[in-house]
């Protein structure tokens, strides 16, 4: 789902961009005011280890394999989608700097589906979800449509860009991420499983059932 | 997908003694940005094809390999390439070649090889700033360059750890291999393989967590508060910096005077490939 320069002309890159810096606004006084001094290390190292997590292979049936986003988990983690977003635009700069894989010009976009998309998508699911069928279906489910969300919105800017028509490009994506997303479920699940159980102190739907 | 234990390698290449190495890290982050600016906009093949070709110079003169380099762009290829590869086949256009449903267009093709030269060329430019970068350095050079405070210090702290957690994947990986774990191996239930990769996954999280908190307590224990600055060593860049800046930015204008002018012999190379 990382898409590479030169597939997205550059006017509409600046759009992508402009999107970026207004999230990363509130992100930023997100964290300044929820998170106090605490907010900077924890969040890059959390960063360090989400990339370690986004090179994991994850079985995927067929015999191909993917990676685990992960953009819904971190904004289920925090209750907000501005640490998604925090965490994923560090994570993808790194990721076209170092290895060219998303583009530099591109990265406006891709934080746009995979952090923004998938953190709002992911968590307002869950928030909608969780009160009629539970933490874990809600979140499993929040996980799912935000990979096929993210894989749309993807499919949709590669569209408008001309790089790939919708026709073609809206259903094979949607498609694909159908099932990528139900292990990207999956596997978010078992870690809140795991996070409730060793440290439910970190998980903010156990601080703030009240307010929530 | 790329393989980030490799990081380390690249650290290493970067670590190495050259003039693109001795660079100011500032220059060397604008002039890819810019060279990959350039290239995103040609909608012709002239200009990527001649900055492709400097960039094969630089990499001599950045004493790298030709062969690693082509490798890691092998690598990083398949995401893009997969959608380059349909252009011909789905873009409206004379149809030069068919058969039976099966069918090529003049525009489909052009713009798949446009979409393939600038991709290798931004890889290009990527791959030899990050053999030539140390990540400090890069951290260090949006600090530089004016990134806000909180997103610079998280990208300063996260590159510093990154090693830690490849170390840990790497070890991970190991004991698994040791005990015959293969995410493919059908002789062990799915279910039972997602739910290993889904603790590994799980644990990786709670310990950047973790560690993210002691991280945390040390640099408070160290007088951190909310109003420390990052320490970050004054060095302006050289004259040779901005000559190497200089000497790229007027290239591409030259190029674009040659494109402009000369658009009538350069055949091919001159024509607008673009779609959008």
């Amino acid at each position: 789902m990382h898409i590479p320069d030169g597939f997205i002309p550059i006017a509409q890159c600046l759009v992508y961009y402009v999107i970026l810096i207004v999230a990363l606004y509130f992100s930023v006084k997100w964290a300044r005011s929820n998170l106090d001094e605490k907010r900077i290390p924890l969040l890059a190292v959390l960063a360090a280890g989400i990339f370690a997590i986004m090179s994991m292979n994850m079985p995927i049936p067929f015999g191909t394999s993917g990676h685990m986003v992960g953009g819904a988990l971190v904004a289920i983690v925090f209750l907000a989608p501005e640490a998604a977003v925090l965490v994923f635009t560090v994570v993808l700069l790194i990721q076209a700097l170092i290895f060219g894989d998303g583009g530099i010009t591109a990265l406006g976009a891709n934080v746009l589906n995979m952090a923004i998309i998938g953190g709002f998508v992911g968590l307002y699911t869950f928030k909608g979800l969780k009160g009629t069928i539970g933490n874990y279906p809600a979140a499993g489910i929040a996980a799912w449509l935000a990979t096929v969300i993210a894989a749309l919105a993807c499919a949709i800017e590669m569209a408008i860009a001309g790089t790939f028509p919708a026709n073609i490009g809206i259903p094979s994506m949607v498609l694909y991420h159908f099932f990528i997303g139900i292990i990207e479920a999956v596997l978010t699940v078992i870690v809140l499983a795991a996070l409730d159980k060793f440290r439910p102190d970190l998980l903010a739907w156990n601080k703030s059932e009240g307010d929530a | 997908m790329v393989d980030i234990t490799q990081i380390m390698r690249f650290d290493d290449l970067a670590s190495k003694k050259s003039p693109i190495h001795n660079l100011e890290g500032r220059i060397k982050l604008i002039s890819t940005i810019f060279i990959i600016l350039v290239c995103v906009v040609s909608k012709e093949l002239f200009i990527p094809i001649i900055l492709e070709i400097m960039l094969l110079v630089i990499l001599k003169i950045a004493d790298l390999s030709y062969m690693d380099s082509f490798k890691r762009l092998l690598m990083l290829l398949p995401f893009g390439g997969a959608i380059i590869i349909f252009q011909p086949f789905i873009q409206p256009g004379n149809i030069i070649w068919s058969y039976s449903w099966l069918h090529i267009t003049d525009v489909g093709l052009n713009w798949a090889i446009l979409l393939l030269v600038r991709m290798i060329v931004c890889l290009t430019a990527i791959i030899i700033y990050s053999s030539t970068t140390p990540l400090q350095e890069m951290a260090s050079s949006f600090r530089k360059l004016k990134m806000p405070r909180d997103l610079a210090m998280i990208l300063s702290i996260m590159v510093r750890f990154l090693f830690l957690f490849v170390d840990e994947l790497a070890a991970i990986r190991k004991s698994q291999k040791s005990r015959n774990f293969n995410i493919h191996s059908k002789n062990t239930p799915y279910k039972w393989r997602v739910k290993q990769v889904g603790y590994t996954i799980g644990m990786m999280f709670l310990k950047s967590y973790e560690q993210g908190e002691r991280v945390h307590k040390s640099m408070v224990s160290r007088g951190f508060s909310d109003a420390s600055e990052m320490f970050s060593e004054k060095k302006s860049p050289e004259k040779s910096d901005y000559i190497y800046l200089l000497t790229i930015i007027i290239m591409a204008i030259i190029l674009e005077i040659i494109l402009f002018k000369f658009s009538g012999q350069l055949g091919y190379l001159s024509q607008n490939l673009a779609i959008n």
